[in-house]
């Protein structure tokens, strides 16, 4: 089976110098939804970053068969949905309908073919009704079904979410859940919600300071690296609360 | 928030908000420019600008007092400089400056309030303004909201901690430079994320704003008969 993703050796480091990636090698395989586990800067997200070439390490990455390079940004672009941890920074333009248009128009698309689909999309969604609102007026749960939507509009073979969950209250997590797990795409989790990786993941990997050290099924993930606090005794939580403070 | 209100204000129905964007910043254009070249002492010509935009206000609907009461954002600096013209020997200019700036604001405020932001913006691009200049309004307005927010969770945090204390000023002035700092440090930031998700979809370095509307014959019609109306009041 041909891999979505293929990633070989990737290094990456800031500006500042802080080695962010170090030696990762990384496949995602039809079908798959894959569930990045890791402590806060430990590289999730910059190495999400890297796969449709927003951040540019060193390394290989091949997206559908597509080595990644200058020339193929574009159709990676249009392959990789990635869907941004704050909602605010992903809807940056001044209507919904203005929003979800933006990707198609960028890929070429007709201004009333892309507004069609758009709008179909947002139904899709469930969100029909807010079509012509500023972003500012909606929710937390509707800004990030319209961020997904944004990006379900451009067809991509590939979801790539970003803490999916975050700022979510547990009914507005419960709808995005439903919709995620309807969703045929192959997928990309950065997540510390272990209870939203068991629901949707076929396989987790882990993250610790730039590399990844090791990748299985969620609980296995979880359990060995102490990733699901709901196993812990409530004396190891009291514990771990004193040392701390 | 006033962009809120704003926003409220254009989601209306009037004939007003139905006109193309472009007739009513043409239109608003034409306003300005008569206004600013009216001699100071032609009362008639500004009570009938004035009555020409209470009118105009009625028919769109908009509250007057509202409106009237949001345009004296602009009085405390056309009154720093009718003072300054006021002691200069100049009460007549003094007057005319402070009546003009008022008047000037409460069109803005018209405009703004029977046309929503993406369509104005939509209408100033059509217009030929720099896509660059309507690319900073639009992310203006779009962050405003969501830097005033983060900015007043900060004033929060700050007085959650002062414990009913009242802090010498120079410290409090520290912390305030301070907490402008982390602003600015966290505008940066959102920025960059901003770009980021912009690259994420295929953003290339040209932006496409929709354009729903269609410049019609009422508009037109609209357009000149406000802009003829204004330079009959002026010359006649």
């Amino acid at each position: 089976m041909t891999p979505l993703i293929e990633v070989r050796d990737l290094h990456f480091q800031y500006e500042d110098g802080t080695k962010a990636l170090e030696g990762i090698n990384f496949t995602l395989l039809p079908g798959e939804t894959v569930a990045l586990l890791g402590a806060n800067g430990s590289g999730k997200t910059t190495f999400v970053l890297q796969l449709n070439g927003v951040l540019r390490g060193t390394g290989s990455i091949t997206v559908c068969g597509l080595p990644l390079t200058k020339e193929t940004l574009p159709q990676i672009r249009s392959k990789i949905g990635m869907v941004f941890q704050d909602s605010d920074e992903q809807l940056f333009m001044p209507t919904v309908l203005d929003d979800l248009t933006f990707g198609l128009l960028n890929q070429g698309v007709p201004e009333q073919e892309a507004i069609a689909k758009s709008k179909l999309a947002l139904q899709q969604a469930g969100l029909a009704h807010v079509w012509n609102k500023a972003p500012y007026h909606l929710s937390a749960g509707e800004k990030r079904r319209v961020a997904l939507a944004g990006v379900l509009v451009m067809e991509p073979e590939i979801l790539v979410l970003d803490e999916p969950t975050t700022f979510l209250d547990p009914p507005a997590e419960r709808d995005l859940l439903q919709l995620l797990s309807e969703l045929p795409q192959a997928k990309l989790i950065v997540t510390h919600n272990v209870r939203l990786a068991s629901a949707l993941a076929t396989r987790a990997v882990f993250f610790e300071r730039g590399q990844l050290v090791a990748s299985g099924s969620v609980d296995e993930i979880a359990r060995r690296f102490g990733w699901n606090y709901a196993d812990l005794p409530a004396a190891d939580l009291r514990y771990s609360a004193q040392r701390r403070f | 928030m006033h962009h809120i209100l704003l926003d409220r204000w254009g989601q209306g129905a009037s004939p007003l908000h139905r006109r193309d964007a472009r007739a009513k910043i043409v239109a608003l254009l034409v306003f300005l420019i008569l206004l600013a070249t009216t001699p100071g002492n032609a009362v008639a010509i500004l009570i009938t600008d004035a009555a020409l935009l209470a009118s105009a206000i009625l028919i769109a609907g908009l509250p007057l007092r509202g409106v009237l009461l949001r345009a004296m954002v602009v009085l405390p600096f056309s009154l720093t400089f009718g003072l300054i013209s006021w002691l200069a020997g100049e009460p007549a200019r003094a007057l005319a400056l402070v009546e003009k700036s008022y008047l000037s604001t409460v069109a803005v405020l018209l405009l703004a309030g029977t046309t929503s932001l993406p369509l104005l913006l939509g209408g100033l691009e059509r217009l030929g303004v720099p896509r660059l200049l309507v690319l900073v309004a639009q992310f203006l307005y779009r962050y405003l909201f969501v830097l005033s927010e983060q900015s007043r969770n900060m004033r929060l945090a700050a007085a959650c901690r002062e414990g009913g204390a009242r802090a010498a000023r120079g410290f409090r002035f520290r912390a305030a430079t301070g907490a402008l700092a982390v602003l600015f440090a966290r505008s940066y930031n959102r920025a960059e994320g901003i770009h980021q998700a912009m690259q994420a979809r295929g953003f290339s370095g040209r932006f496409s704003i929709l354009h729903f509307q269609r410049f019609g014959a009422l508009d037109a019609a609209f357009m000149l008969s406000v802009s003829a109306f204004l330079v009959l009041v002026r010359v006649g």
